[in-house]
């Protein structure tokens, strides 16, 4: 950005880009970037962090959720879904265990 | 915002405009509803072949002979000469153009079946990734088999079923694998599944579910054999403990095995035996008193369920008693309909009654679908067939029981209710609008397990209005129209099966069958009289 030499070329107004000083290319510039630093740590990931893509697809993380769910010795709480569970998909009003023929 | 429909404006739209964001390949699809096969030549002189399919990438079309012996693969090629006349747009084609081997090159003709087999031909499966095409040929179905080895009764036998590997190159068969006195559901290659290189093969005679794996070189490695074994080591283990509980029966003839009331077992049971329903004594060690692996894991899974639903102990034994152990033999006799690959190692398998599996209606009977992980041998889930429960996930992840390949990705192009919120609402409607709702899910999960390839990848049919191109149709004397599936839904072109001056004699049923060519603006119409007579061929290409 700083080797563009916008101060020459034509615009509109010739006052335009008048400030502009074109670089030295014998001294180069010794500005550099402001980089920002956090004050805070809130946002630090925890050290031992590993992110990696999941293997199984998510039709079948939802078949081994749905299968812990079943087979985890349930709570006195009736409630045992975990709320985030509760918002991602909307239950139908119909029971929803597997059942034996009738 | 206007879309063009005229074909030189749209070619200087996309010289000028890029697309919107990730519509770049649905752009390039719209060309086809300017290209169609509008041009037919009625009763191409052909070889009298029975025309199955062009592939997916639509390098080759498949054919088998008359008598279902002989595999003919001709490329697809296009019509090449020159005209000399200024306006060559109106003149007619010469005749050279108009026949059968100016779109069709034979490359080469492979006889698959020996004297006594038939080649399937309704089966055919293509590795796209390196071009290999698996074809079976079969002998004559036994119905009355009976029921020896290990097999399920009431399930037909044929004695020689053998899968054959081809690369389509060249027509070199480069492996093959046997299965002898076996029954695999051919049609429409409904008992086999293809994911990638690996191969899912349904035995419904004797319940096994063989995984193999196609490698590059071409040769077909079998990985496991899910059904009476799990692991690949179970049977070895069930063998050397078998041996040492005769060795325990010898000397304490009081030993008492659990086991089920396996009706394999009958004839070779002791006399003494014959009165316990569910303790037997110690079978001699050839004998199996075990229900097959895939159904213990079936049964404990289903038990571990049930009892995790109640907290107190007497309900929970109500609990089973009442859903369990009541159906104990209905759940028992379940048997293996068919399989899908949900991923490399989980399968979705249906499960059914024996009825089920070879009547054609499958509907009136009951059914249940599982998910089975092949790696740590455990189902993960189990449903019944109108369980509202899969019918979420099936309206939710829709694409993901279409196993996506890695080789083809055109399904992220091919709308379904769960990435197209119109079809979607299509779906919701008429869930709405159903009277029984175990009988909406019923209806909509009939088609799980997927068949492979089933969905067939053709640009045309997505832009344009069709209806099962891949099933034979009872043909009558009129076109069948295309018409744009957008607005305005002018009609495009006609595809006319049959000769060009029409049907005279109507009284003799026709079926008409056309193959479309998933690339190119080609299709071909093959109607035939059911008396074993020449079939009318016509080319529809675009001129």
């Amino acid at each position: 950005m700083g080797s563009w030499d916008v101060g020459i070329w034509p615009s509109f107004d010739p006052h335009n880009f008048s400030q502009l000083r074109p670089n030295d290319p014998s001294a180069p510039s010794k500005k550099t970037p402001i980089t920002y630093h956090p004050t805070h740590d809130r946002t630090l990931p925890p050290p031992d962090q590993v992110i990696s893509s999941e293997a199984k697809n998510i039709l079948l993380r939802q078949f081994y959720q749905r299968g812990d769910e079943k087979l985890r010795p349930k709570r006195a709480a009736p409630e045992n879904l975990s709320p985030e569970q509760e918002c991602k998909h909307p239950r139908a009003s119909f029971a929803s265990s597997s059942e034996p023929p009738k | 915002m206007f879309t063009t429909h005229n074909i030189t404006s749209r070619l200087f739209e996309r010289q000028i405009r890029t697309p919107p964001p990730g519509t770049s390949i649905h752009r390039a699809r719209r060309f086809y509803e300017n290209i169609v096969p509008a041009t037919t030549i009625y009763e191409v002189e052909c070889p009298d072949n029975s025309f199955r399919k062009f592939t997916e990438d639509g390098k080759y079309l498949i054919s088998f002979s008359r008598n279902h012996q002989d595999l003919i693969v001709y490329r697809p090629t296009w019509l090449s000469f020159s005209c000399k006349h200024e306006d060559c747009d109106n003149q007619d084609l010469p005749p050279k153009a108009k026949k059968f081997e100016s779109f069709f090159t034979q490359l080469y003709s492979v006889p698959l079946a020996s004297a006594n087999e038939l080649i399937c031909k309704d089966f055919f499966l293509y590795a796209e990734s390196n071009q290999f095409g698996l074809f079976a040929t079969s002998t004559a179905q036994i119905y009355d088999a009976p029921a020896t080895g290990g097999a399920i009764q009431g399930v037909p036998s044929i004695e020689k079923i053998t899968f054959h590997l081809l690369r389509l190159e060249d027509g070199v068969v480069l492996d093959e694998r046997v299965f002898c006195n076996d029954y695999i559901n051919l049609a429409h290659s409904m008992g086999v599944f293809l994911f990638d290189d690996l191969l899912a093969i349904v035995s419904l005679r004797y319940q096994r579910i063989h995984i193999l794996q196609i490698r590059d070189s071409g040769s077909l490695v079998d990985l496991r054999a899910i059904g009476e074994f799990c692991r690949e080591d179970d049977e070895l283990f069930l063998n050397s403990s078998a041996q040492a509980s005769t060795y325990i029966y010898t000397s304490d003839k009081t030993f008492l095995v659990i086991s089920s009331a396996d009706k394999r077992a009958p004839q070779h049971m002791p006399a003494n035996n014959a009165a316990n329903g569910s303790h037997l004594e110690q079978q001699p060690a050839q004998e199996n008193p075990f229900l097959s692996g895939i159904k213990q894991r079936l049964l404990s899974f289903i038990v571990r369920g049930i009892q995790n639903e109640e907290k107190d102990e007497t309900m929970r034994i109500q609990s089973l008693k009442k859903k369990f152990y009541f159906h104990f033999q209905d759940y028992v006799d379940l048997i293996i309909w068919k399989v899908q690959f949900l991923d490399r190692h989980h399968l979705l398998i249906k499960f059914g009654s024996v009825d089920g599996a070879v009547s054609r209606n499958a509907d009136n009977h009951p059914a249940f679908f599982a998910v089975y992980n092949m790696e740590s041998t455990e189902i993960i889930a189990f449903y019944q067939m109108s369980s509202d429960e899969l019918y979420l996930l099936f309206e939710q992840f829709c694409d993901h029981f279409h196993v996506p390949s890695k080789s083809s990705p055109y399904m992220n192009f091919i709308s379904s209710h769960s990435n197209n919120i119109h079809a979607l609402e299509q779906l919701r409607s008429s869930k709405n609008k159903a009277t029984s709702f175990p009988l909406f899910i019923k209806k909509v999960l009939v088609s799980l397990p997927f068949n492979c390839q089933f969905i067939y990848k053709c640009y045309i049919i997505c832009l344009q209005l069709i209806s099962a191109a891949d099933r034979h149709r009872q043909s009558t004397d009129h076109p069948i129209k295309f018409i744009l599936r957008r607005p305005p839904h002018t009609l495009k072109f006609k595809i006319k099966p049959g000769p060009e001056a029409g049907i005279t004699d109507c009284r003799t049923k026709r079926i008409s069958s056309f193959l479309f060519h998933p690339i190119l603006p080609l299709a071909l119409s093959v109607q035939q009289t059911l008396f074993l007579q020449p079939a009318v061929v016509n080319i529809h290409f675009r001129r």
